[in-house]
């Protein structure tokens, strides 16, 4: 049932040709007609912080629903979800960002992003707020080292909110 | 404005994989027009092979075809720009060319480059298939194969001309032929056979169905080496035809089988009269003339035929079996397997609706207020749940193809290695017709050719040996198929020297797989050598031991829900036993429940469930055993396997038999939860590395629910068992 590694490469190849091309364009920092492009972030919650993904990477955001645990699976697996005959893996985004377990309600929600050849996960978080288009200028490195998948901050008024890297926070390379 | 900068990104990056996908879906495009083409040629091919070791005579249409299958997919190939594929083609046409041409004789090594071609064409095209572009290591690949062809088919051509000079054909006639009728008319010669001149004359209205005819009843007696027209003194709005034709019946008598009017039957070379000295001449009409005079007199003969050389044949070659096979090709369609996945999807998630609306209707009758309205649902839900059960097995068997394909290549494979090793073996086939998914049999290939490989290159001996132990020269392999219920069940057998149960102990041993003092069974021992790192072959040979142990055979065949078994009697032979589910889109589950949580179990791998009182549990060496009707059945609980907190130790335990192939498990389970369809989702994902899941489905009520890998969990506490 597993596919052929060429297969998976095929596929890896393709998105990431997607994704580089995404990435020179923000490189790039504007677009032909010389004005300057944005970054368009989801923006989401996790206790009192604000947190975002680059919106390239979200397929959908479902609410909560119940999970099936996985046995024999490590602790950030919170387990796996039915969603219109899909089976999708949901993954504990705070203890991945080493925060303490929360509690879920009725603002919670699951955000499915787009990983890897035609892997989805799922991230649990407490509440999706708004897709915000942030400036580049807005943007600076993270300065945090215990926080290794936040890569950047983002300036959002008084705010400042964590950007992070999918792969990182789901551990894509280290299962 | 930001969003029509963001629109316009949108389309910027969605284009470069458009661009690729339209790319494959030409390849897929090519994939499937050519495999159709392929298939035949296979086919044909592996009949040629037959013929040719039958040391019969080959069928000269067969050789034509398989060149027209080769010319086709040439034509194909470079239509979608596929050069290396076109190359290959048109080199296979060559060696094809000479055959059909007598170029090269049936006896060269070329022909076994066919068998090789053909498989590289393959592999290419199940690269294209997987959406990959070719790359210069299939340029290269094809290169590499074109020298040998090169090679291969440089063998000096006997002279043989002198042949057809004993011919009482007319030297005008003669240069009328072209090669390859020359060689049809050379290869009758040596075959013994009369050639004859039929010579006819039809109106030239409807000269098209007279020469049909004719050419049919011709067929009917011989073959029909040449048709040609001849202008000389037919009448006006007559035309004359000459047929070239080679037959074994006596051409004294051929003037009674060919009764049709205005024809003539000449005999130019009498096989048993040794040469053409005594010319046999049946007049069946007294008004024509001998063809002989008609076509010396006839000077533009030659002109004639150059005009149109071929022409008067090919309508004639092109006649009504041929049609009717074109027919019934039209009549099947060919379809993408991934539609099929799409459709079996949408019958899976029918499958799933149902049980909802089941739940649904089983909830309104439980209560007194909606009873009525319970009752009439379920009544919708029977009428349903049955035509949804023919909706699937129509769909199913759609799916379903005979395992012949997978036998054609086999044979393939065993006379490549017939060659590679330089061993004879008999293969025998039984049950081609029987039909499996499609998805099953295409991964049964790999499985099937490690084991047919295996055994002749380790099991069979070699012919002095097999002499020396009192056995046929020549060993044996036999593949037989057939149906067990939802399963299909393949036997590979062979006559070689089989296993020694002892050396496989010992080698268990020494690998710490087992005790010691281990008390198995023959069986139990046997079926060691599906596990990692206990291979019983001396020395890794370029056919064997190409990285794939049968621990490899073993685990593909238990991802598809299959099982292996495998028996042996030293000196007499091995047989190894696949069992597979029909198919896998859709597999009946038990479920069962531990604690808060459901597991599906795959029916197919359950023998019997049982509930059972405490009491009723032994011990031996620290683990939990069951007295199963005198056996001893080891058990293992899910919930301490996957460390859920179950249900009470000391009430009523359910036991659920699990089968793989000879070993049995007893799993406790706190509940069983009735059985369903289910379809099973592989997870794309680290879940899909964790032992003992194999993936998840989903039940009526929308959650997700894991499937509980048999074959793993079986393994492991058998396994444990043996280490403790």
């Amino acid at each position: 049932m597993s596919e052929s590694p060429e297969e998976a490469a095929e596929t890896t190849g393709e998105w990431t040709d997607v994704a580089r091309q995404a990435a020179n364009e923000f490189d790039a920092g504007t677009d032909e007609e010389g004005s300057e492009l944005l970054r368009e972030l989801l923006v989401f919650g996790l206790d009192d912080g604000l947190y975002a993904i680059a919106v390239e990477r979200v397929r959908e955001i479902v609410r909560y629903r119940e999970l099936t645990a996985v046995p024999r699976s490590p602790d950030w697996m919170l387990g796996v979800i039915a969603l219109r005959g899909e089976v999708v893996e949901v993954v504990d985004l705070r203890s991945r960002l080493g925060l303490a377990t929360g509690e879920t309600d009725r603002s919670s929600r699951i955000i499915v992003l787009h990983g890897d050849a035609e892997r989805v996960t799922g991230i649990l978080v407490d509440s999706v707020s708004v897709v915000h288009r942030a400036s580049e200028q807005n943007m600076m490195p993270a300065q945090g080292i215990e926080l290794s998948a936040v890569v950047e901050t983002c300036r959002w008024g008084d705010e400042f909110i964590s950007v992070i890297d999918p792969d990182m926070a789901l551990g894509f390379q280290n299962v | 404005m930001a969003a029509k900068r963001s629109s316009r990104k949108g389309k910027k990056t969605a284009r470069q994989p458009a661009k690729a996908k339209k790319k494959t879906q030409d390849h897929h495009e090519f994939v499937s027009e050519a495999e159709e083409i392929l298939e035949r040629m296979l086919e044909d091919l592996s009949d040629l092979q037959e013929q040719r070791h039958a040391s019969t005579e080959v069928d000269p249409d067969l050789v034509n075809r398989i060149f027209r299958s080769a010319h086709s997919l040439k034509g194909l190939a470079g239509m979608f720009g596929l050069d290396a594929i076109g190359e290959l083609a048109h080199h296979l046409e060559d060696i094809l060319d000479g055959l059909r041409l007598g170029r090269i004789s049936m006896a060269s090594p070329a022909i076994a480059l066919l068998d090789d071609g053909v498989s590289l064409l393959a592999t290419m095209m199940t690269r294209l298939e997987r959406g990959n572009a070719l790359d210069d290591d299939d340029a290269e690949a094809a290169r590499a194969f074109i020298a040998q062809i090169a090679e291969a088919v440089q063998e000096p051509v006997a002279p043989t001309d002198d042949v057809l000079d004993g011919l009482e054909i007319d030297s005008s006639l003669r240069r009328a032929l072209t090669e390859y009728e020359e060689h049809r008319l050379r290869e009758n010669l040596s075959r013994g056979r009369h050639i004859v001149l039929v010579d006819s004359i039809f109106d030239i209205t409807a000269f098209e169905e007279g020469l049909s005819d004719l050419s049919a009843a011709v067929r009917e007696i011989g073959e029909v080496i040449s048709t040609l027209p001849s202008p000389g003194d037919a009448p006006e709005s007559q035309i004359r035809f000459s047929l070239l034709a080679a037959t074994e019946i006596d051409p004294d008598r051929l003037g009674e089988r060919l009764d049709h009017p205005n024809t003539n039957v000449e005999c130019v070379h009498h096989a048993t009269g040794g040469a053409s000295e005594v010319p046999a001449t049946a007049d069946t009409n007294a008004e024509a003339e001998p063809t002989a005079a008609a076509a010396s007199q006839s000077e533009p003969t030659a002109e004639a035929a150059e005009g149109n050389p071929a022409e008067p044949a090919s309508p004639s070659q092109v006649e009504s079996p041929d049609i009717e096979s074109l027919r019934s090709i039209s009549e099947t369609v060919r379809v993408d397997i991934r539609k099929l996945d799409e459709l079996m999807n949408l019958v899976g998630e029918l499958v799933i609706q149902r049980n909802a609306i089941a739940s649904v209707a089983n909830r309104l009758s439980g209560d007194a207020q909606t009873v009525r309205i319970g009752a009439e649902l379920n009544k919708a839900h029977k009428t349903l749940d049955r035509k949804l059960k023919e909706l699937q097995s129509g769909v199913l068997d759609v799916r379903m193809v005979p395992l012949r394909q997978i036998f054609e290549k086999l044979s393939r494979v065993v006379r490549r290695l017939r060659r590679e090793l330089d061993k004879d073996v008999e293969l025998e086939f039984k049950g081609a017709d029987t039909e499996l998914d499609k998805l099953i049999v295409e991964q049964l290939v790999d499985p099937l050719v490690h084991l047919v490989r295996n055994s002749l290159d380790h099991a069979l001996e070699s012919a002095e040996d097999r002499r020396a132990a009192g056995k046929a020269p020549i060993g044996k392999i036999r593949i037989s198929a057939f149906q067990r219920g939802n399963h299909v069940v393949i036997e590979v057998e062979d006559d070689g020297r089989g296993m020694d149960v002892e050396a496989i102990r010992a080698k268990g041993v020494a690998r710490g797989l087992i005790g010691e003092n281990e008390n198995l069974s023959r069986g139990d021992i046997l079926n060691l050598v599906f596990e990692a790192g206990l291979s019983t072959c001396k020395e890794v040979s370029s056919t064997s031991g190409r990285g794939v142990g049968m621990d490899v055979v073993r685990s593909n065949l238990s991802e598809m829900g299959g099982i292996v078994d495998l028996d042996s009697a030293s000196g007499r032979g091995t047989t190894v036993t696949i069992t597979l589910p029909i198919t896998l889109a859709i597999i009946q589950a038990l479920i069962v429940r531990i604690g808060e949580e459901r597991f599906a179990i795959p029916l197919n791998s359950v023998l019997e469930t049982m509930a059972i009182l405490p009491e009723q549990i032994g011990h031996s060496e620290g683990r939990e055993i069951l007295n199963l009707r005198g056996e001893p059945l080891l058990l293992r609980r899910l919930s301490d396997e996957f460390d859920i907190e179950g249900s009470s130790r000391d009430e009523r335990q359910f036991v659920v038999v699990l089968g793989m192939g000879e070993q049995r498990l007893g799993l406790i389970v706190d509940r069983f939860e009735g059985q369903q369809d289910t379809v099973i989702k592989p997870i794309k994902g680290p879940i899909q590395a964790i032992r003992g899941i194999s993936g998840a489905t989903e039940l009526g009520d929308r959650t997700a629910i894991l499937v509980i890998d048999v074959s793993a969990i079986v393994a492991d506490a058998l396994r444990r068992r043996e280490a403790a």
